[in-house]
């Protein structure tokens, strides 16, 4: 009696992990059993959702309040011409699900906000962060310290990207970035340029973390950036430490529940 | 062409209305469409790469799902390129995808390469690699060499010149050196960031942006974590892309190159 208990057609078709020794049928079996939310399905959530569904991730949560635009389809892979007008939660799952149809989808069609955050994200074992603007990246961050959860961040901005792992009590993103830009400097994600395959990199980083997060081998990204500039064709890596006077993670908190992240990065709600 | 559609792409100055001309100009081969190839069409084709050619004789089998993100379930069976094809024209229905189901070898290597502006190596295999790299050398075509293995891979690119694979690594590897990915397993996201750097070499050979990996190896381990960018230099003594070189013509290909990748070296 096999004590992991995968089906024949899990084992072939899994045979190229199953074959890591860091893997192998435990670590196959802890992905099929493992729950992973993915928050925003742009440039970053296609390539991490698409590789996590591929490695048989047990249960996927697919986050994104937007419809599919013509113009998205330039750099998110999980997206259609045909999908063009519908949600993205159901254009992701259409497209997840004819790939790998053992993985189980949950799709939540609506906006990550301060009012269900904590509700969406206590369900799933680690988060990834597929958003692209800084009110979501600080929400992520805080609800995923208060949920002891760890978090997946990657972000790009035109040629450049980065990626990162927060495990609580270890540095959150307000360790690294205390304070947002000041409001306009980063113009709207819309309006932003983006080399596509730059996203590809960066979110399937993400999916590399979360791969090693969930069977517990490697080294995750834990208190170092990786930053890659595309143009430049370079890769570095900046450690950095949690920040004992951090107010959320530090040691003397002052910030012990959800704050309102649009007057916090001073956006205008759209 | 649609500007809407590449709106985002199209505002970085890196590539403005004349660089996405520019793309929608341009042709390229992808050789090997597995786990490699799968990011790089997605990419280029959501780039508006104008003419993408995809060359593979195999079919979809199911071990392939777990890292080949062009195929779907339901494909298993189906030759590869006619399903990546599919999958392109699910994302741009307008694009020119060519499915050619073949092999790459020194029969088809000329004329294939010179059909395109550049090539991209999704190859598995160590002989076609270095096929890959000699026609690329002796027809003047850049090549985007990508490879992986377990928790690791690499990307180089070699322009018109050299250095090349051949300054790198001199020659293949033996037989049962190196494993297989069969044998050894591969990590299926670690396709997916190779090939998302070899796309974005790609795109910025076509656009004559930034600077591409000539002359330098990007090496990633995905297990640690670790990614680093090591120079290397042309050697002068190369079999290929040196002054005096001694693999001159894939038409006489066997005569100077083993089946194993190998100079022979009579061949001079």
């Amino acid at each position: 009696m096999p004590h992991h208990p995968l089906a024949p057609s899990q084992v072939e078709r899994y045979a190229r992990h199953i074959a890591l020794s860091e893997i192998g049928l435990r670590g196959q079996h802890r992905l099929l059993q493992s729950r992973v939310l993915i928050v925003g399905l742009g440039a970053l959530g296609s390539p991490a959702a698409t590789y996590l569904a591929a490695a048989g991730v047990g249960t996927l949560g697919l986050i994104d309040h937007d419809e599919v635009r013509l113009a998205n389809l330039q750099q998110q892979i999980l997206h259609r011409t045909e999908t063009v007008g519908s949600s993205k939660t159901d254009s992701a799952a259409r497209t997840l699900a004819s790939l790998n149809p053992e993985v189980r989808l949950e799709i939540h069609p609506r906006r990550l906000d301060r009012s269900n955050a904590m509700t969406l994200m206590e369900k799933y074992d680690v988060i990834v962060d597929g958003t692209d603007n800084f009110g979501s990246r600080y929400l992520l961050s805080d609800a995923a310290f208060f949920l002891k959860k760890p978090l997946v961040h990657g972000s790009i901005f035109r040629i450049e990207g980065q990626a990162t792992v927060f495990l609580p009590g270890r540095g959150c993103y307000r360790c690294l970035y205390p304070e947002p830009p000041p409001p306009g400097l980063v113009g709207d994600a819309q309006d932003v340029g983006v080399l596509a395959p730059l996203a590809g990199i960066i979110g399937t980083i993400e999916a590399i973390e979360t791969i090693k997060l969930v069977t517990g081998k490697g080294e995750p990204l834990v208190n170092r950036v990786l930053l890659h500039d595309a143009l430049a064709m370079t890769f570095r890596e900046i450690r950095y430490r949690r920040n004992p006077s951090c107010p959320v993670c530090g040691d003397h908190p002052r910030i012990r529940q959800l704050q309102d992240y649009n007057a916090f990065v001073g956006a205008v709600a759209r | 062409m649609s500007g809407e559609r590449h709106h985002r792409q199209q505002i970085l100055p890196e590539v403005g209305q004349a660089g996405q001309e520019r793309l929608h100009r341009a042709s390229v081969l992808i050789v090997g469409v597995g786990g490699l190839g799968s990011p790089v069409a997605l990419y280029l084709a959501a780039a508006g790469v104008g003419r993408i050619g995809l060359l593979d004789d195999q079919r979809v089998e199911l071990s392939n799902l777990q890292r080949q993100t062009l195929f779907v379930d339901a494909d298993q069976g189906r030759p590869k390129v006619e399903a990546a094809r599919d999958r392109l024209l699910a994302i741009d229905p307008s694009l020119p995808v060519e499915a050619l189901r073949d092999t790459f070898r020194p029969a088809n290597a000329a004329m294939l390469v010179s059909a395109y502006d550049l090539v991209i190596d999704g190859t598995d295999a160590f002989e076609t690699k270095f096929l890959l790299n000699d026609a690329a050398i002796l027809l003047g075509r850049p090549l985007v060499h990508g490879a992986v293995l377990q928790w690791s891979g690499q990307v180089t690119t070699v322009l018109p010149g050299g250095p090349c694979l051949r300054c790198l690594f001199g020659e293949p590897p033996d037989p049962g050196s190196v494993p297989s990915c069969e044998e050894a397993g591969i990590l299926g996201a670690v396709t997916g960031i190779v090939g998302s750097v070899q796309a974005e070499e790609a795109l910025k050979v076509l656009l004559g942006a930034g600077a591409p990996l000539q002359g330098r190896l990007w090496q990633h381990d995905g297990l640690r974590g670790d990614t680093r960018v090591i120079a290397f230099p042309k050697d002068p003594a190369c079999p290929v892309c040196s002054a005096e070189p001694v693999i001159t013509d894939l038409a006489r290909y066997a005569d100077q190159v083993s089946p194993r990748g190998h100079v022979l070296a009579q061949s001079r």
